[in-house]
């Protein structure tokens, strides 16, 4: 069989001004700014179409989910480049969002005793414990008397961004000057001598592997003056532009977090403020932050992040959730609560030293695939809405004085409004911030401190390792609760029954079952049912690829498996994990756990795919 | 007071069908709960005997449309027919069991008598002198209870929610209302009816088990491998061993029209739930069937139901069946049919 | 082409068939809690009907296809985002209410209404399409009753399929009880047609026709005109969703052998 790359194929094509990948706040932010400048009072083009010529200028953008509505984020966020778009904001126009009415910071010890806490930690949790009364100790955890203002939402607003992008969209497209395509994913960029000239959209009618099948239709190549990079963090585009252009001298992505959240519509007796929020941390690992947020309706997001530098090597997002909410401080309000919806996403933390080009010729990054989002104020909304407003600008800019997207004129149009704003500030005062966390909790949790405090000139810790690098072997971590033994007879088992093996691991280190309700504490398959639908329409190849299987089957680990989000990779007796395209919801969790490169690339190769986990309510 | 009107087509036989007996005692216990007047009113080829079974309901007038005209089931001449019967009858309360032929015309009935009608009706009673319609909505998720001022107000009834009515037969002379037919309510012709071939499997009504598959079928299984020529053997066993009938979830038919590897003999006149059928078998055995509400609104009408599946906590089966076997279907389905095929 | 179709398509949005569904009261009478939140798509059955329309449309030279749809405006220009890449349509949109509790007559009136302001309408030449039943209302009579508006007595509900003849008449297939098809022929247009599922699948995303269907989409959308419906008369006394919790016996660890036994036994027995 021959595959699309080694059959010449005619190619339909089409060429526009601006071609978009990807719709979430960044390029919410980006179209927003841009399509107010497109049209004159009276209705006709203020700005004509280079393409086709008389007509308003053509801008498209292709998103892969089915729907625009589709985010995977309930976020709290100052807003400021938000409200700046949308000077006089009323929050009570978007669904489920709320101004932050109250803020918390909060210490959960453990209740139950199976977290791993370093010998620090505990000699503080059993202080915390014994001067409970003076501390106020209460539902085993304990509330910061204050949140440090680098942390603070202040002003800000309480979303879930698949409401917020689908109001987003309706403006923009009710301005008639926009089109946004969902359900189109695109497959790479268009790269020419060095110069981004569009993009090409997935192929369709293909076989699991990639070879043309019945109703083959190649995928269209879309030509445009200028691409806008938006695809997130785990972004095809972005990471083909990265891999093909390169990325600036010394910069590169090593940090990476999933995080994982529920909404739950809330017991009728419990009474949270709309625009409540608590950040916490110290539990279920004391690597692991956590968030409540409170939407209007007696709905509140909870989720946790699970970062790359929790060396554990059956990381799991799911099952840390379940003890997460259980927390006796969070279960009193979350007890008798009603799953609505569920998700997770991957979150690019390595800020300035995650860095791509911001723009090249033909094209520009923003949002998190331009590593946007600040690691210390833990904010990327905001942040994300802010790069493509600034790119709206200096688009608008290079259109009114008929200049091409040349790097040197997006380079003085964008680039440069970006270094000068608060963005880049923010952004410097957090580059080492998080770099304590590489030699412990507590160390990180000064490290973040003094940064903030010193204003980025002060850091503990050193530079980060890759996430693969930093593991450690199952035998290590589990030393002095379960053999090497116990742990390779748990992992066949997994490997017959075709599951991961962190459940049984995690329960035999002390962590209770999970005791389902059949409301909100769910099996891990229910929730992707009771949770949103994961959509995979037929005809797409598969977007998980394992390059060589062999380095697969050498896998000790299968990280992969481990963090799936949907359980769509799977262990199998044959050591290759199998992939099972209607449960992946595109976290991008399996690229970056991935610690096996082959010829200087992961050995797992997350592609551009089509559907994913679709909910309005995330 | 409310003038009650129970229409009915008769079968090809000349019968009644059981969903229009159950629609007769509806209207014969509406009456009595109104103290209003019952007509009856039949329309098809042959109505003698289907008005001879029923001439003990209670009815004071028996009107009918006969003839060849009537014969099938055709929009054009049925409308005619019932608009005829409606407006002899001066009915304010029209109720027919919910078949294709009734299906089809009620709609233009309502508007030409300039009436309204609802349909998947599931309970009428009184209240306060005024009857109230229980219906369902968003295909039989929500359910919701209604009444209204305009008359005359159909009533379609859903099979299987009331007792049917049962009398003695008799002798009746129906008035006869003619009906002209115009050449212009002949332009379609019904040329009869087609069913699928034999060894298409569909979900007859009439088989006592119904067996619902689920797409967990062409799925990988414990290997990493698919075995869907395994499972498609293992099913149509079961079928010829059991005469089931066979259902398929919503997930299953859906990968048939994707062109995806799934089981051959199975469609969409398979498929159970919302966009499918809602049988109401005494009995029904799910297999390897995955899903929260709405996908099980499909086996809600079941009688009783068992469900096998490799999770305990399988929405499709929690809640939703007597029991629920944590097993592997294939092997469980495979020693299945040797002890059925062995009896 | 004195064979040709006009193919008129009225098919409204309705929550994914995903989506957990709540009553609630409102000013205006029963809604579902969060119904402007909750994801869209096109009618499920009604969407056969495009699709089968799309197919006919292309198989019968000189034939149209419009999509008439009445849904609040926002959910409407979302879920026709996606429309668009399927099929070459031509749409003209109502702004008006797409919930299940509306009433059919008036939906009907004002869907009739659109159906008679599209340009160049030959109702001589009208097939009518829609889904058998809505899976909102799931009444399974607004079709019938837009058609009745539009003076059409040829009506077919449960189509599966329509085959044209050279003559310029057609083959319809309906599902009836016992899981047949009625087979009938129709001299010709104009007829209504309620499909069921159709023979197709769902066309898949073709960027080529959502450009092509993109310059006539928004500005459709744009003169949306404004669509009523009262509910003159009819008064709902409460809506719920049915509860029919059953209690599982889950059955763990029983040796296979047991398990077919048992199924046997349950099967067999009267």
């Amino acid at each position: 069989m021959s595959t699309v790359e080694q059959i010449a194929i005619e190619r339909a094509t089409i060429d526009v001004d601006i071609a978009c990948v990807g719709f979430g706040p960044a390029m919410g932010g980006f179209l927003t700014t841009l399509s107010r400048e497109l049209l004159n009072h009276d209705g006709s083009p203020a700005i004509e179409s280079g393409t086709m010529p008389g007509m308003p200028l053509q801008v498209i953008c292709y998103e892969r989910a089915d729907d625009i509505g589709f985010g995977v984020s309930g976020v709290v966020t100052r807003a400021r480049g938000i409200r700046a778009s949308f000077p006089g904001l009323d929050p009570a126009q978007i669904p489920m969002a709320a101004p932050v009415s109250s803020e918390k910071l909060v210490y959960l010890l453990d209740p139950i005793g199976a977290s791993r806490r370093s010998r620090a930690l505990r000699v503080g949790d059993r202080l915390f414990r014994a001067f409970r009364k003076f501390l106020r100790v209460r539902h085993d955890a304990l509330e910061l008397p204050f949140t440090p203002g680098f942390l603070h939402k202040k002003d800000g607003l309480v979303l879930s961004i698949g409401q917020f992008n689908q109001w987003v969209g309706a403006q923009l497209m009710s301005s008639g000057t926009v089109q946004i395509w969902p359900g189109m994913p695109v497959s790479e960029a268009l790269i020419e001598d060095g110069k981004v000239r569009g993009v090409r959209l997935l192929d369709q009618g293909v076989d699991r592997g990639g070879s043309p099948d019945a109703g083959f239709t190649p995928g269209m190549d879309i030509h445009a003056a200028l691409t806008v990079v938006g695809d997130g963090p785990a972004g095809a585009v972005s990471r083909d532009i990265d891999r093909r252009l390169g990325m600036p001298e010394g910069n590169e992505v090593r940090e990476w977090a999933v995080g994982m959240k529920f909404v739950i519509e809330l017991r009728p007796d419990v009474e949270l403020q709309p625009g409540t929020v608590l950040h916490t941390f110290g539990f279920p690992e004391p690597e692991m932050f956590g968030f409540l947020y409170v939407h209007p309706g007696n709905v509140a997001s909870v989720g946790i992040f699970v970062p790359s530098w929790f060396d554990c090597p059956i990381r799991t997002a799911y099952r840390y959730l379940q003890h997460y909410i259980q927390h006796p401080y969070l279960w009193r309000f979350l007890e008798g609560g009603k799953l609505r919806s569920w998700g997770a996403k991957s979150l690019q933390e390595s800020g300035k030293r995650g860095e791509p080009f911001l723009a090249g010729d033909g094209y520009a990054r923003i949002g998190e695939s331009s590593s946007g989002t600040n690691v210390l104020t833990g904010s990327g909304v905001d942040e994300a809405w802010t790069t493509g407003a600034l790119l709206g600008e200096g688009v608008i800019e290079l259109l009114q004085a008929g200049k091409p997207f040349t790097r040197e004129n997006l380079e003085q149009a964008y680039e440069q409004r970006r270094r000068n704003s608060w963005l880049e500030k923010e952004a410097r005062i957090a580059e080492k911030s998080r770099d304590g966390f590489q030699r412990g909790v507590v160390t990180g949790l000064i490290g973040m401190a003094l940064a903030a405090f010193s204003n980025g000139r002060f850091s503990l810790g050193s530079p980060p390792a890759k996430p693969g690098e930093r593991l450690v072997s199952p035998a290590d971590f589990y030393r002095g609760k379960l053999t090497p033994q116990e742990i390779t007879a748990v992992q066949q088992e997994c490997d017959v029954r075709g599951t991961s093996a962190h459940g049984p691991l995690m329960d035999r280190c002390g962590w209770p079952a999970i005791q389902h309700d059949g409301s909100l504490l769910v099996s891990h398959q229910d929730v992707l049912l009771m949770g949103g639908k994961v959509q995979a329409p037929a005809g797409y190849a598969d977007h998980v690829v394992f390059r060589d299987i062999e380095v697969c089957r050498r896998c000790g680990n299968k990280l992969c498996v481990e963090m799936c989000s949907g359980q769509a990779i799977t262990r199998s007796v044959a050591g290759v994990p199998n992939f099972d395209r209607e449960k992946c919801i595109f976290c991008g969790a399996c690229m970056w756990n991935c610690p096996e490169t082959v010829q200087g690339q992961s050995n797992l190769q997350l592609r551009a795919g089509a559907g994913g986990l679709h909910s309005a309510e995330n | 007071m409310e003038n009650i009107l129970f229409l009915a087509h008769s079968e090809a036989d000349g019968t009644l069908s059981t969903a229009a007996l159950e629609a007769l005692g509806a209207a014969v216990e509406l009456k009595q709960a109104l103290n209003g007047t019952l007509a009856v009113a039949l329309y098809g080829a042959q109505i003698q005997s289907a008005a001879d079974s029923i001439s003990a309901c209670g009815a004071q007038r028996f009107l009918a449309v006969c003839g060849e005209e009537f014969a099938t089931a055709r929009h054009a001449t049925d409308a005619a027919a019932c608009e005829a019967l409606v407006r002899a009858s001066g009915a304010t309360i029209i109720i027919a069991a919910a078949s294709s032929r009734n299906s089809r015309v009620m709609g233009a009935l309502a508007h030409r008598v300039r009436g309204c009608v609802d349909t998947h009706v599931t309970d009428v009673t009184a209240s306060s002198g005024a009857p109230v319609v229980t219906r369902w909505f968003y295909r039989q998720r929500i359910e919701g209870s209604l009444t209204r001022t305009q008359r005359p107000w159909i009533l379609l009834l859903d099979p299987g929610v009331c007792s049917a009515w049962q009398g003695t037969p008799g002798s009746i002379t129906p008035e006869l209302i003619d009906v002209p037919i115009s050449d212009s309510l002949r332009r379609t012709s019904v040329r009869g009816t087609v069913t699928p071939p034999a060894d298409q499997q569909t979900i007859r009504p009439d088989a006592k088990l119904l067996f619902v598959a689920g797409a967990g079928w062409t799925k990988k299984q414990k290997d990493g491998q698919t075995h869907v020529p395994e499972a498609e053997a293992i099913i149509l066993d079961f079928l010829r061993n059991s005469k089931a009938s066979l259902g398929g979830s919503k997930s299953l038919v859906d990968l048939s029209g994707e062109n995806q590897s799934t089981l051959r003999f199975m469609s969409h006149l398979n498929q159970v739930g919302q966009t499918g059928a809602t049988p109401r078998h005494p009995k029904g055995l799910s297999a390897c069937c995955h899903g929260e509400e709405p996908h099980t609104v499909g086996w809600r009408f079941i009688g009783e139901r068992r469900a096998i599946n490799l999770d305990p906590n399988c929405g499709w089966a929690r809640g939703k069946a007597d029991v629920l076997y944590v097993a592997d279907a294939f092997e469980v389905m495979s020693k299945v049919n040797a002890l059925l095929a062995a009896m | 082409m004195s064979n040709s179709f006009q193919v008129v398509v009225c098919a409204s949005v309705v929550p994914d068939p995903l989506q957990t569904l709540e009553p609630v009261s409102g000013p205006n009478g029963p809604a579902l809690k969060n119904e402007m939140m909750l994801p869209a798509i096109l009618d499920p059955w009604a969407a056969h009907a495009l699709y089968e329309g799309a197919n006919l449309v292309k198989q019968v030279a000189g034939s149209s296809l419009w999509l008439v749809s009445m849904a609040p405006k926002a959910k409407l220009q979302q879920v026709m985002m996606t429309v668009a890449q399927k099929v070459p349509l031509q749409l003209v949109a109502v702004d008006g209410p797409s919930s299940g509790f509306a009433d059919a007559h008036q939906t009907a009136t004002t869907l009739a209404a659109a159906v008679r302001t599209i340009p160049g309408i030959d109702l001589s030449k009208l097939l009518l399409f829609g889904g058998w039943e809505s899976a909102s209302r799931s009444a399974g009579v607004t079709l019938q009753l837009v058609g009745e508006e539009l003076g059409i007595v040829d009506q077919f509900q449960g189509v599966d399929a329509i085959t044209p003849q050279t003559d310029g008449s057609f083959e319809v297939l309906e599902r009836i009880e016992g899981a047949r098809h009625q087979v009938s022929v129709c001299a010709g247009p104009p007829a209504v047609l309620g499909w069921a599922t159709g023979s197709l699948g769902e066309p898949r995303n073709d960027p080529q026709v959502g450009m092509a269907n993109m310059r006539t989409l928004m500005p459709a959308l744009q003169r949306a005109m404004a669509g009523t419906v009262s509910s003159d008369g009819l008064h709902y006394a409460n809506v719920t969703t049915p509860k029919q919790q059953r209690q599982t016996r889950i059955v763990k660890d029983m040796p296979t052998d047991e398990v077919a036994r048992e199924l046997v036994h349950w099967i067999t027995q009267e």
